[in-house]
């Protein structure tokens, strides 16, 4: 590993976790990730590759750095996936910080590198295991688990609680009546066409966006309504920590609203 | 008592050997297949989304020579390992010696490439797998990648026809030594194929039919 060579970072989702972390425990949630969760897919990619690096040329972050090997899809994956099933799972917490850096930073799991592979190895997917180990661990940059815990604790990204929601609602149905007579923005409205989901910026920084939605909404006379309780979010931001609890969690909010609601359709915006 | 005479060392790689590895080369495969596609239950997502026309389009694609961008995008590369590849796969097969072999123990033949066709195929391979292992070692992210396994493997595949095409022209080593020695290597070579990255060789179909299906059936883009 004597070529890896990154400018130290430090990120306290990262750092501050990794104090309270200890090689038990480390060892426990790689071995529920590796061996409970994902089975034939890990062995069978695993076992495939020919290390011919015809990947390499195919991953921005490797043409980016100038074709530093240690940026290359297949160095990636021998570099944290394959670290840990050389060592067995047991791996230190410096491991976890360089995987946890890997797999969140050097890595979009954008999957260009799948379709140039001779064999489709899904490398995106061996990165997101990495991903998912370090998100069990709680391992992952700040800013991805703000976002992650605002979903776990009021199904948004930016901790919108219930009734800054329908304030907000409420003040953007006041202004749009400056231009639509006795506008009424239909809000958990039983029996409609539409279920209108929009994303977490919509509703707390860019509202005069929401605004002009709403305004089209209103003036086409389209049956709509907005979720009158969280879950009006539409993002999983989760999905970046591959923590598949929060993810259903949230996915499933939706379809309980638009099953509560009785409406036909869910859209969503953007 | 054992010893190293030619007689016993032709005895044991012409019988026990060749059964043993026959038998873990066939087994292995089978084994792997069946272990992992019983694994794959667990994955929920693979037997959902196989789609055998996906499957087909991109198997087609990628065992046509240049009919993938991939392939396009480096064509030397894939112009020499498709030459190792089919040099691997059809020499053994069709080369007379062998097929004179199975003849002698099973009565079972089939006819055979001329001699000639058999040396120009072994020696190209012999050269495309060391500009493989050239490029190997000169192309700093292809190095960066590789293992010693990797070294070994493709040394003892070399190994395999190098010293077939010896054995055969009768030189360097005494001959019979050297039939002894091809066959000893041919059958590490069988018998290693299941468990290590030559694997890849039944790998293939499985890794490609999940990749193609998940590709062309749900993202509804190509993967070739």
């Amino acid at each position: 590993m004597k070529e890896f060579k990154r400018e130290i970072i430090t990120d306290i989702g990262i750092d501050r976790v990794l104090d309270f972390l200890d090689e038990k425990r480390i060892k426990r949630a790689i071995d529920r990730v590796l061996s409970k969760e994902s089975a034939a897919r890990l062995k069978a990619f695993v076992q495939t590759c020919v290390h011919c690096g015809l990947c390499s040329e195919t991953c921005h972050h490797y043409l980016s750095h100038d074709g530093d090997p240690t940026y290359a899809p297949a160095a990636k994956v021998k570099m944290t996936i394959g670290d840990i099933l050389e060592k067995d799972g047991n791996v230190t917490k410096e491991d976890i910080k360089r995987y946890a850096r890997i797999a969140f930073t050097e890595c979009n799991l954008c999957r260009r590198c799948t379709m140039f592979c001779p064999f489709g190895i899904d490398i995106g997917y061996l990165i997101s295991l990495v991903r998912r180990i370090c998100g069990i661990l709680g391992v992952a940059p700040q800013f991805i688990q703000d976002q992650v815990y605002s979903h776990m604790s009021c199904y948004n990204m930016l901790w919108l609680k219930q009734d800054e929601w329908l304030d907000t609602i409420q003040w953007i149905e006041d202004e749009l009546r400056y231009e639509i007579k006795n506008a009424r923005i239909p809000i958990g409205k039983k029996d409609s066409d539409i279920l209108l989901l929009i994303h977490g910026l919509e509703a707390k920084y860019m509202t005069p966006l929401l605004m002009n939605m709403l305004k089209i909404m209103l003036v086409s006379g389209v049956d709509f309504t907005l979720p009158d309780i969280d879950g009006w979010d539409y993002t999983n931001k989760s999905i970046y920590m591959h923590d598949f609890e929060t993810m259903t969690m949230v996915t499933k909010r939706h379809y309980e609203i638009a099953t509560k609601l009785r409406v036909k359709r869910i859209v969503i915006t953007e | 008592m054992f010893s190293f005479d030619y007689e016993t060392l032709y005895t044991i790689v012409r019988g026990p050997l060749v059964w043993v590895s026959f038998i873990a080369f066939l087994g292995g495969i089978v084994y792997k297949i069946l272990y992992l596609s019983l694994k794959a239950k667990k994955d929920k997502i693979i037997y959902t989304y196989l789609n055998f026309k996906c499957i087909l389009r991109s198997i087609i694609h990628w065992l046509c020579p240049y009919g993938s961008l991939s392939m396009r995008r480096h064509p030397w590369f894939t112009f020499v390992s498709f030459i190792f590849h089919i040099g691997i796969i059809l020499t053994p097969i069709f080369f007379l010696g062998h097929i004179e072999l199975w003849e002698e123990s099973w009565g079972i033949s089939w006819k055979g490439f001329p001699n000639f066709i058999s040396d120009i195929l072994t020696i190209t391979t012999i050269i495309c797998g060391i500009l493989l292992l050239i490029r190997r070692l000169s192309l700093k992210h292809v190095r960066f990648l590789t293992t010693s396994k990797d070294y070994a493997l493709l040394l003892l595949v070399i190994g395999v026809f190098l010293t077939g095409i010896l054995a055969h022209y009768q030189v360097v080593l005494d001959y019979r030594y050297m039939v002894v020695l091809h066959m000893l290597l041919g059958e590490i070579m069988l018998i290693v194929i299941p468990f290590t990255r030559l694997g890849h060789m039944f790998l293939f179909w499985l890794t490609r039919a999940h990749t193609a299906s998940e590709f062309q059936g749900v993202r509804h883009s190509k993967d070739y």
